[in-house]
């Protein structure tokens, strides 16, 4: 393939302004053929602005995009045609069965009749749901609706997802589960996958992660790299003795914090934990060392902790629609 | 077939039909949702029994004028004949609006921005949804047809043909009406706030119920409407699709035969482009 080297995603200065707020400001970034990309940020980041402007929904009010080397302001729907798209609220069809669902995307999608038989049963097979073909999407559980879309974006042969929020709401189970789908898919085809999440413990196995904050990026590197250059290792020790706690206090006082009977010693690296155990090494009882988390990485880079939203109107009308609401679903 | 093979099938480029493809799959999801829906057959079924066996046969004896003992009817029917065929625009009426809800639904879950992501254009989106809705009120229009005996309403083929197509004709205009009322709808308080300010106000205004013209005998001329009444009937354009409803069915007009299918024509045009204009911006 010639455009095997070209980068899935290529994302030029994109600014969007909504009234006052910035936002996106100035975000430019690639995603590699292949990988697994994570969008990592709080609520309000600006993650499903950009992402609705990859998917062409959305127009940035300056700087460009490309899917597949395609310009998704030039040929939105040449651009539309390689990327499949898992949004955060549920947009299956209740009405409709998954095997409905399934087949009115591809017809939607212009698929022809014998690939796209051929492609549903593939895809059901993928997230196991071949036995729920016939069911309405509407008895399906959260978990099992987000495996269809998945399967429902990949319908068409995208190579490139966009999935937004896809494990909120789900149970820890079911989120394993769709990662677990999706790492699959990656290996069946060279799906390159882009995520927004605001789960940090699930983008630790994503190839790449994008801290996004404020509508600004903050940092795009592997998972490892980013906790090596801006997440701190920590040694949580319990001494024997009082005595010796209080030197262990008194000998690191920059960087020790009691933590109950525990200290914490924040910084270090490997040789500060032997020149440690050489000096206390016999006169503690326990010592376990905690590698640098992405938490720890996302509170360095943004000075807070991930938040979460109240729910807003659409929520509301959400909730509205559940119950029952009138001529909906 | 292989995985190869697949693949190379599936990226030719678009085609016109590809889009058909895409038009006739939002058409069959329309038509599918509707038959599913059991609440909206239920009221597509009782609403022609309401009017047409209980309001129709009850005000039948009602509708004539009685001078010196001679009986003759205002207008040369039956109450239930001059009815019936406003109980078809009734129909298709509701059913229209509530396709044009399903439209609300669409957009506040998600669905639609799932099908605007596909590489369908808009306007095909668009008549797809629109060419659903106006066969679910089509089919709706037509059950009333089943009470057509109850009305002693003598249906020939050819009446039924020109029904038919006044009907597409109404349904269509209608159905581009209601997905313009659903893209200016930011809030939605449910389905009864419609019926009770949309499609009731504009059926009881289109002389269904009643004949508009009181000239037709001298027993009826003494009774004088108010001018706003007549007013706000001869505005609503309503009016002249049920007139030519009536002229298909019962072969009476109260106005020039052309009036109702050119008001129904520029109807479908203009509300069509409103909507078409309106969806480009979503």
């Amino acid at each position: 393939m010639i455009a095997a080297s070209k980068p899935a995603v290529e994302i030029d200065h994109i600014s969007k302004r909504y009234g006052r707020t910035l936002a996106l400001d100035d975000v430019a970034f690639d995603v590699p053929r292949g990988t697994v990309f994570a969008l990592l940020g709080p609520n309000g980041a600006g993650k499903t602005t950009l992402l609705h402007i990859l998917c062409t929904i959305l127009a940035p009010d300056s700087g460009t995009a490309r899917i597949d080397g395609i310009d998704v302001r030039k040929d939105p729907l040449g651009a539309r045609r390689s990327l499949g798209v898992v949004f955060q609220e549920p947009s299956l069809d209740d009405r409709l069965t998954v095997e409905e669902n399934l087949e009115f995307h591809g017809m939607v999608y212009g698929v022809a009749k014998p690939v796209r038989r051929a492609r549903i049963a593939e895809m059901l097979k993928l997230v196991e749901l071949e036995k729920w073909r016939g069911t309405l999407a509407r008895a399906l559980s959260s978990g099992m609706k987000r495996r269809l879309e998945i399967a429902r974006a990949l319908i068409h042969d995208s190579r490139i997802l966009f999935l937004d929020e896809p494990t909120a709401g789900l149970d820890a189970q079911s989120r394993e589960r769709m990662w677990q789908y999706l790492r699959n898919a990656r290996e069946e085809r060279e799906l390159t996958a882009i995520v927004t999440t605001h789960y940090i413990e699930e983008v630790e196995s994503c190839d790449r992660v994008c801290i996004i904050d404020r509508g600004r990026i903050l940092a795009d590197d592997a998972p490892a790299a980013l906790k090596a250059r801006h997440g701190h290792e920590r040694l949580r020790v319990v001494a024997r003795d009082e005595a010796t706690r209080a030197e262990v206090l008194a000998a690191y006082p920059d960087i020790a914090a009691a933590q109950g009977e525990e200290i914490v010693l924040r910084g270090g690296g490997d040789a500060f934990t032997e020149s440690f155990l050489t000096r206390f090494g016999t006169r503690i009882r326990r010592l376990s060392i905690e590698e640098p988390s992405l938490e720890s990485v996302f509170l360095s880079l943004t000075g807070r902790e991930l938040r979460d939203q109240a729910a807003g109107a659409r929520e509301r009308t959400y909730e509205f629609g559940k119950r029952g609401g009138e001529h909906t679903r | 077939m292989t995985d190869h093979a697949i693949r190379k099938v599936e990226r030719r480029p678009a085609v016109l039909g590809s889009w058909a493809t895409g038009l006739y799959a939002i058409w069959l999801r329309e038509v599918k949702r509707a038959i599913r829906d059991r609440g909206q057959l239920i009221g597509g079924v009782v609403r022609p029994l309401l009017y047409v066996l209980i309001m129709g046969i009850g005000l039948n004896p009602y509708f004539r004028g009685e001078i010196y003992g001679e009986v003759r009817f205002v207008v040369p029917y039956t109450y239930v004949q001059f009815l019936f065929p406003a109980v078809i625009a009734l129909n298709i009426m509701y059913t229209s609006v509530q396709s044009a809800v399903s439209v609300i639904w669409d957009r506040e879950f998600g669905f639609l921005r799932e099908v605007l992501v596909s590489p369908m254009p808009r306007v095909a989106i668009l008549t797809g949804k629109i060419l659903g809705g106006t066969t679910v009120a089509m089919f709706h229009g037509a059950l009333v047809l089943a009470l057509a005996r109850f009305a002693d309403l003598p249906l020939t083929l050819a009446d039924l043909a020109t029904g038919l197509s006044l009907m597409f004709l109404l349904a269509f205009a209608l159905t581009a009406l209601g997905v313009v009322i659903a893209n200016r709808i930011r809030s939605f308080e449910g389905f009864g706030v419609f019926s009770n300010v949309v499609i009731l106000p504009l059926y009881f205004l289109s002389s269904s119920i009643f004949p508009l013209d009181p000239s037709l005998t001298s027993a009826q001329s003494r009774v004088i409407y108010p001018e706003w009444l007549v007013t706000l009937i001869q505005i609503n354009p309503l009016t002249y699709a049920i007139d030519s409803l009536r002229g298909a069915f019962i072969h009476f007009h109260q106005f020039d035969w052309w009036l109702g299918p050119a008001v129904m024509i520029s109807m479908a045009v203009a509300f069509f482009l409103v909507a078409w204009h309106d969806f480009r911006r979503v």
